[in-house]
């Protein structure tokens, strides 16, 4: 049986080339060419439909899903007792887009009354819960919250604000979107779009025959092309491809595209696609893609704020943005923004009232553009860094995550203006040509938040973050380590124990010689411990430094925070050891919160778009260092703007400011750093030149003065001497380290383990007189040290 | 209001004092002794800040403790020098089994008491003893543990 099966088939197979071979064989050639054609023809239009297919589907569904984690600032807490001026609080509201409109009580509308601000919140959904909506209003005296109602007049205690957004994070470094959603889309847009661009999209395949119909009569009317029938699928296809070609065979291209899009996706998806995708605008060689990104550009407003008007340029825009570009063709734009005007009072989108006041409207593009979508570039990289290590790039990119971060924009502005004022002032006065850089870091004293973070004096230009790369030597900076070493024997050192000043030569083992000197080039012989701090002296610092040992200093500044190896070499003792600002921030943090280390924070939540918690980053504290210890050393800082070498500060901060801080100033003037707190805040600044040349900038002239200026207008809380049970505090002369008084010349307020104080009392009328003769010059050398 | 602002805060007060028994404290030391009375936020303590507490407390009993620990993270950035809300952190990480965590909030609350409230400090140090024994610490955690006592016979 199977071999009959087997055999009969190949003879039949056989006899076919035989009966062909009897047959026409002239005709066969022929046929088989015809059927080889169109079946091949075939094939390569099915194969190129199935590439178009995949092509656009690709496009669009990368761009679909595409949703880019969200990334907000702190949300503003206001309360009674808080110390907040109604300037700052309308400086935050308009931060959010709320607006000055005294005849809206709707969220996001705010109106002055007399001293008093009343507004409406918009509801927000937070990690511990959603805040409702709130009609509020806010009383101040002096600077101050004295009292928070709601519309029934009952008091509030507490109320949170939205948190300020402030950038997404793209899957390309420099690439911006503003990507919304349809449901976040204002009504008139979409509504605008169809009725300008579209009027059948609700109904086509994704091609209007009849609309290509009348465009192509229109264009032989006039013998040039003045209309297009392209739906608005096309041109959403078209964007996803834009070149300038022209041709009938990328339009045929398109129009395939077109069809094949609008048979996978819903009309509501395309429209999405399109307002997020479409071509808007050109600033330098960033081009403009999306509505979103378009309101930001052309009216510096998120989109869902902008006005009929506004709406109106932008679907103006969307037909030719080179054509109707606002400042070249503004009156060719504002005919055909008054166009469409008119179009969407026909349909109903506009009451007569509102198109005439849109129609009125000057078109209201704003000139001063920002620079970049993300405002804060550098702190915006540490967001991204810190997210990196937790996160998938592709979830950050497209999950459309929210990340709360710890920014303070208000204390963020204030850094950035200070620095780019300051730099800019000091590199004239330097003749630097403009290479002066700088970098700030401001924290919470306590619970180590990254508040303001500034990589360039330039702070929109998103380049080399120096806040966090820029590794330097810091100077003076390190010396507290050096001191904090010695304190932590209070038997053998206290502030006030007499160290030696005098010059010093050490040799190291290849016979190489190192004899650091002070920056005045004086020595000073035996003075307390707590005068060499203050005043920085070099010489001191090393003798103390190499009676203490590499080592044991070298566990100080790792316990403080410091994860790079530190060199066990004489100069590290002044500071040749590098860190970044980033680093030194994380240090003296240590310090400001009394020995406690805390990790830089800089994001306190994550939620997944929905609004379901993820991640929290809670705060943590570690005790490294003996408070006590911390305590003392921090009486001896908050003598250095006081007495020491930041007194330059006095002329910058209000009066009653207690803040410690120490400066710190490399070879040659290269670096110029100063590190300081409040009970609040810590600031970092460092100034210097990327090409690590000289700047001619102490810590004292340069990077306090930025520092000064930032801290001099933020609210905090003056550092205070609480006495506990185990420290005590007195006036100590600065010449010999024994107990003196209050208003002594040059007196010190220091603190103590207690038992540890002085006994002796040093005579303050005779010192005073020493010290009167030679203080005309003291503020003068604080300058420069 | 004050009536159920500090019948909440009592609550909250006493579920957050309930964790400190929550870990075991194993045989060889007798560490987490309940104090008689709980520990309350002191007398100066803001409005936002109570109220803070209140929401906290709230969300403690729902068992909700990532949300109520946000809350007392805001209320710290409100007083962050309030030795009495590192207390509550502290208290709080104790009873997620974050040992060496809450150790570390306890001290930072103890570095911050310079009145006389014995019975927080003493707290304080049973957290401390509590971590310290867990890490393997023993000797630490006696000496935290003395301390404890020592406060403990003081108020």
């Amino acid at each position: 049986m199977p071999r009959r099966k087997s055999v009969a088939p190949r003879r039949k197979r056989a006899s076919r080339p035989n009966r062909s071979r009897k047959g026409a064989a002239r005709k066969r050639p022929r046929r088989f060419r015809w059927r080889y054609l169109f079946v091949g023809l075939l094939i390569v239009l099915v194969g190129y439909g199935a590439y178009l297919d995949f092509t656009i589907r690709t496009h669009f569904e990368g761009k679909r899903w595409a949703l880019p984690a969200k990334v907000y600032a702190r949300a503003l807490e206001i309360y009674p007792g808080q110390a907040l001026a109604p300037a700052q609080l309308e400086r935050e509201l308009k931060l959010l887009g709320y607006r000055d409109n005294a005849a809206s009580r709707a969220a996001g509308n705010y109106t002055h009354l007399g001293d008093r601000l009343r507004f409406t919140t918009r509801a927000f959904q937070f990690w511990d819960g959603r805040e409702p909506s709130r009609q509020v209003t806010v009383q101040f005296d002096n600077g101050t919250i004295t009292r928070l109602q709601d519309q029934y007049g009952a008091e509030l205690n507490l109320l949170r604000l939205e948190p300020p957004a402030i950038g997404g994070i793209y899957p390309h470094h420099r690439e911006e979107r503003v990507l919304v959603r349809l449901l976040d889309v204002p009504p008139l847009l979409q509504q605008a779009l169809v009725a300008v661009e579209d009027r059948q999209f609700y109904d086509h395949w994704g091609l209007d025959p009849r609309a290509i119909a009348r465009a192509m009569l229109a264009n032989l009317k006039a013998g040039r092309t003045v209309q297009g029938g392209s739906t608005l699928t096309q041109q959403l296809v078209k964007n996803f491809f834009l070149t300038n070609e022209r041709t009938l065979w990328r339009k045929a291209n398109e129009a395939v595209m077109a069809l094949l899009l609008d048979w996978h996706y819903p009309k509501t998806e395309i429209l999405e696609a399109y307002i997020n995708e479409i071509y808007l605008g050109q600033d330098g060689d960033r081009a403009i893609h999306g509505f979103g990104l378009a309101a930001r550009f052309y009216f510096d407003k998120p989109l869902a704020r902008l006005e009929a008007n506004e709406i109106a340029t932008l679907v103006a825009l969307a037909r030719g943005p080179s054509y109707y570009h606002p400042e070249r063709h503004g009156q060719r734009l504002l005919a055909r923004r008054n166009r469409i005007i008119d179009i969407l009072e026909q349909d109903g989108g506009l009451d007569p009232a509102s198109a005439q006041q849109a129609r009125l409207a000057p078109l209201g593009v704003v000139s001063g553009k920002p620079g970049a979508i993300s405002d804060h570039p550098a702190f915006m990289d540490l967001v991204r860094r810190q997210l990196r290590e937790q996160y998938r790039q592709q979830d950050l990119t497209s999950e459309g995550l929210q990340i709360f971060t710890t920014l303070d924009p208000a204390i963020q502005q204030q850094a950035e203006q200070s620095l780019s004022r300051q730099i800019t002032r000091l590199d004239q006065q330097r003749n630097l040509s403009g290479s002066l850089q700088g970098a700030v870091v401001i924290t919470s004293a306590s619970g180590g938040e990254i508040l303001a973070l500034v990589g360039d004096r330039n702070a929109r230009f998103a380049g080399f973050n120096r806040a966090l790369d820029a590794s330097r030597p810091i100077g003076s900076l390190i010396k507290p380590a050096v001191y904090l070493t010695a304190l932590a024997q209070p038997q053998t050192y206290t502030l006030a124990t007499l160290i030696d000043d005098s010059p010093i030569t050490l040799q190291a083992d290849n016979g190489t010689r190192w004899s650091p000197q002070n920056y005045s080039g004086e020595s000073h012989g035996q003075i307390p411990l707590f005068t060499a701090l203050i005043n920085s002296y070099n010489q001191a610092t090393v003798r103390l430094g190499m009676a203490l040992g590499f080592e044991p200093i070298a566990t100080t500044l790792r316990r403080l925070g410091a994860t790079r190896d530190i060199p066990a070499y004489p100069s590290m003792l002044l500071g040749a050891v590098n860190f970044t600002p980033y680093e030194v921030a994380g240090m003296y943090q240590t310090l400001a919160a009394g020995g406690f280390r805390s990790p830089l924070r800089v994001i306190r939540e994550v939620l997944a778009a929905d609004g379901e918690p993820l991640r929290r980053y809670p705060v943590k504290v570690e005790q490294t260092l003996d408070s006590q210890t911390v305590q003392v050393l921090n009486s001896a800082l908050q003598e250095v703007p006081r007495l020491g070498t930041a007194r330059a500060l006095s002329a910058q901060l209000p009066p009653g400011s207690r803040v410690a801080g120490k400066t710190g100033t490399t070879d040659d003037l290269r670096d110029s750093w100063f590190a300081g707190f409040n009970a609040s805040h810590l600031g970092v600044v460092w100034l210097g030149r990327d090409d690590n040349q000289p700047t001619g900038l102490t810590g004292a002239s340069g990077a306090l003065r930025v520092w000064g200026e930032i801290f001099a207008d933020l609210p905090g809380q003056p550092l205070e001497p609480v006495p506990g049970k185990a420290l005590e505090y007195h006036w100590i002369d600065p010449r010999n380290g024994q107990i003196s008084e209050q208003g002594c010349p040059g007196a010190a307020y220091l603190a103590f383990i207690k038992g540890t104080a002085p006994r002796q009392k040093s005579d303050c009328a005779g010192g005073g007189e020493r010290r009167k003769s030679s203080n005309p010059f003291n503020w003068f050398k604080g300058l420069f040290q | 209001m004050n009536m159920i602002r500090s019948l909440s805060l009592f609550l909250l007060i006493a579920l957050l004092g309930a964790c400190a028994s929550a870990p075991d404290s194993g045989p060889g030391l007798e560490v987490g002794e309940q104090p008689a009375t709980q520990v309350r936020p002191a007398t100066g303590t803001s409005r936002p800040v109570l109220a803070l507490l209140e929401q906290a407390n709230q969300a403690a009993r729902q068992g909700e403790l990532a949300v109520a620990e946000a809350r007392l993270e805001r209320a710290l950035r409100i007083e962050p020098r309030n030795a009495v809300l590192w207390y509550y952190m502290a208290k709080l990480r104790l009873h997620q089994g974050r040992l060496e965590e809450a150790a570390g909030l306890a001290a930072k609350s103890n570095s911050l008491e310079r009145g006389d409230n014995r019975q927080l400090q003493a707290d304080n140090w049973r957290i401390i003893a509590h971590a310290r024994q867990r890490a393997g610490d023993e000797s630490g955690a006696r000496e935290a543990d003395q301390r404890a006592r020592a406060l403990a016979n003081e108020y």
